[in-house]
């Protein structure tokens, strides 16, 4: 199998709620740019509408069971309405379908808790909610991740990008190709406080692949999921380099805001600010390969240190100049 | 959302079952509160407002001698609590308390699952509770929850008082029912209690936390109005921003949080302007907002957030700033959106001249956008540096700090 068990060379991709805005500029994308990679659609009434480049059906369940695409079918990507997300992703589950990434942001907090009992139940993988989608450059993308030209982000190297946020998956990536090192596969995971994939879950399924040479991870705060990755290590689960950035330390300066968090401080006692995931992931550090970044900027310097090969040479100049100025 | 208590009592716990004191609630002394508190013995008042550890600012008072009541009422409920004011006073009956219990719900992201925390030693503040007299349920199936199982569980932690067994274990289940039902974030209630009633006991809750869901299917903000995460009123500015995103769901530009710095920060995507901002301020700019732009909004968003955001008086400098866009076009929102609302401001004669800017930024259409920004800074007299990404995201804060101290001798915070 070539890539990972978020995205490889079997991946065939239904979209659910495939017809809305966003969901079909991203298969024309798609589709432009990876042929055949999305073999469906799903769209309540709109069944065996030809506005997309890939077949449309009213239901799931008739499109795994059309001749033509129905046994293509294994992952999901998933575009409704949050409020229709747990249905979305109920309908995927009950049809077979085993990897889904929920796009779709704002999903109630109660849903996503049901959605990720669920999952549990039925062995499935779910990215998301808050997801962009998955890049592997060796083989393709699923989402929007990347936009219309991807190859200006990311280059096939040896490096995992695993990121709460999406936009900065694809801005983390392409920092690291002008300096010399290519992706293996980013993953937006998403920010949800129930995430139904962690940065834990990825470093588990990814340790025994030889082609991942280091990790990027980008952790904000609130939750428990980076530190979860400090203890996945200190454990001996994960031994691979490591670079962390944990962006929100100015949130602690900031005036204080609702008292929100007593509650999850007890169930976590010392976890969910910046500061502690920071100072689990430097104590891992002493040990295992972890290095945390001060500045975003420095994962660079990060990834440099913990002695991960260049996958190609660095094009950056010393000093970056304006494309204009008006000084 | 964090919700008032009273709001907490009269909307939820009533409709979950969960006893509460009887109470009163308003914005000023009146005759319903006059009426309330002759019927009782004595009476508990509290300054309603968001902030919690009212108790240690002074804002919670038991109130015997009912000369006291119209007094203690006044101040209570137009009084300032660490910076916010309250909205009015909640007058409770005054319990006879045996003792005192602490209880919420959240979701535990370590289990992924809602935890019901329960302690013996309520009262205090949580942080001050030994941890080791805290225990945590986790529910593992949300499709059952019955009060066997809490009192499995309190048998369990050597819960000391049988008799309480059943009732308690009642009242948790109502309680997680509540937190679900009203998809909460937070359902805290320090003190619950347990009250002498005549020769019998009851448990009540003394406190209520509500924090609900900002993304439940049902919006708190059109339920109970929009507020202020901050524990303060909206200013003019960021009800404004709020405005723009109502009713028209493409893309999102109406994030405006207003703080006290003199550099006006345009920035893009959840993770992108958090780091920008956290570099900002690591490297000393006063940042005079937050915001949080993204999913492609149309030109007239990013126009009246742009509008927005430059209208804080006392400006020095400028950061436009975000990564490589996957979605958002850049000559929509800079090239058009920005750059009208530069042009305009310029024409009414509200665009200062002096301030300092940086942009940096990449995505759909750059190229052309970048251009189309560089070419309103020209013909506006704008001065200030535009990059793409070959600039790294977070050095763009650290170069626009470079051109304010040369330019206007601005002096950056000794950041520690």
């Amino acid at each position: 199998m070539k890539g990972t068990v978020y995205l490889n060379d079997k991946t065939g991709i239904v979209v659910i709620g495939a017809t809305g805005r966003e969901a079909s500029q991203v298969i024309k994308e798609s589709e432009a740019l990876y042929p055949g990679i999305i073999k469906a659609g799903i769209t309540p009434g709109k069944g065996g509408s030809s506005e997309l480049p890939v077949p449309v059906f009213d239901t799931l369940k008739e499109a795994v069971k059309d001749p033509k695409v129905g046994k293509l079918l294994n992952t999901a990507l998933i575009y409704v309405p949050p409020v229709s997300v747990l249905d979305a992703v109920m309908e995927c589950l009950d049809n077979g379908i085993k990897v889904l990434y929920i796009i779709t942001e704002h999903v109630p907090i109660r849903d996503s808790e049901v959605i990720c009992q669920e999952k549990v139940r039925r062995g499935a993988i779910i990215v998301g909610g808050t997801s962009l989608g998955c890049f592997v450059p060796s083989v393709g993308r699923i989402g929007a991740i990347g936009g219309k030209d991807p190859t200006v982000a990311f280059r096939d190297g040896g490096i995992v990008v695993i990121s709460k946020s999406g936009g900065l998956t694809v801005t983390t990536a392409e920092m690291f190709k002008r300096r010399g090192w290519g992706t293996y596969m980013a993953l937006a995971i998403g920010g949800d406080i129930i995430s139904n994939t962690t940065y834990a879950d990825v470093l588990q399924e990814i340790k025994g692949d030889s082609r991942v040479k280091g990790v990027v991870m980008l952790g904000e705060p609130g939750g428990s999921y980076e530190e979860q990755v400090a203890d996945l290590i200190m454990a001996g689960g994960f031994d691979k380099p490591v670079a962390a950035f944990i962006s929100g330390r100015f949130q602690e300066r900031m005036p204080e805001g609702v008292a929100f968090g007593h509650a999850g401080a007890i169930v976590e006692r010392g976890m969910g600010k910046a500061t502690d995931k920071i100072a689990r992931l430097e104590a891992a550090g002493k040990k295992y390969p972890v290095k945390v970044a001060f500045y975003y900027h420095d994962l660079v310097k990060a990834i440099e240190s913990l002695g991960v090969p260049r996958d190609f040479e660095d094009s950056t100049t010393e000093h970056v100049k304006p494309l204009y100025s008006t000084f | 959302m964090k919700l008032y208590e009273h709001e907490a009592l009269g909307s939820i716990f009533k409709k979950y079952k969960i006893p509460v004191p009887r109470y009163v609630f308003s914005a000023e002394m009146n005759d319903a509160v006059r009426q309330f508190v002759d019927k009782e013995p004595g009476v508990v008042i509290k300054s309603m407002v968001l902030v919690g550890k009212r108790g240690k600012a002074g804002a919670v008072k038991v109130v015997s001698d009912k000369s006291q009541v119209e007094k203690v009422f006044s101040d209570l409920a137009t009084r300032e609590v660490y910076g916010e004011r309250s909205i009015g006073a909640l007058v409770e009956e005054k319990l006879d308390i045996e003792k005192e219990f602490y209880l919420s719900v959240t979701y535990s992201t370590k289990d992924r699952a809602p935890a019901i925390i329960f302690s013996e030693h309520g009262g205090m503040d949580v942080e001050e509770i030994d941890p080791k007299l805290i225990h945590t349920y986790i529910v593992s199936d949300v499709r059952s929850v019955y009060p066997y199982q809490i009192r499995q569980f309190l048998a369990g932690i050597g819960f000391s008082d049988k008799e309480l067994l059943r009732p308690l274990s009642e009242v948790i289940v109502n309680v997680y029912n509540a937190f679900w039902g009203s998809e909460s974030r937070l359902l805290e209630i320090n003190p619950l209690v347990v009250a002498r009633a005549g020769d019998k006991r009851k448990i009540v809750a003394a406190d209520a936390v509500v924090i609900l869901d900002d993304d439940a299917s049902v919006n708190p903000a059109v339920v109970y109005g929009a507020r202020s995460a901050q524990g303060r009123p909206l200013t003019q500015r960021e009800q404004d921003a709020i405005l723009i995103d109502q009713g028209d769901h493409r893309g999102k530009a109406g994030s405006y949080v207003e703080l006290d710095g003199d550099i006006a920060m345009m920035t893009f995507g959840g993770g992108g302007s958090t780091v920008t901002a956290e570099t900002a301020i690591e490297a000393g700019l006063r940042i005079a907002n937050l915001t949080d732009i993204g999913g492609n909004p149309p030109a007239e968003k990013m126009y009246r957030i742009s509008r927005i955001i430059l209208s804080k008086p006392g400006l020095k400098g400028v950061l436009v700033c975000g990564g490589t866009a996957s979605n958002t076009r850049i000559d929509v929102t800079l090239g058009e959106g920005l750059a009208k609302a530069l042009d305009d401001m310029n024409a009414e004669g509200k665009l200062d001249k002096n301030l300092v800017w940086v942009v940096r930024r990449s995505g759909p259409e750059y190229v052309k956008g970048l251009k189309m920004l560089h070419e309103c800074f020209v013909r506006n007299g704008i001065r200030g540096e535009v990059y793409d990404s070959q600039l790294p995201i977070t050095e763009a804060p650290i170069r626009l700090k470079e051109l304010l101290i040369k330019h206007i001798a601005y002096k950056p915070e000794e950041v520690v």
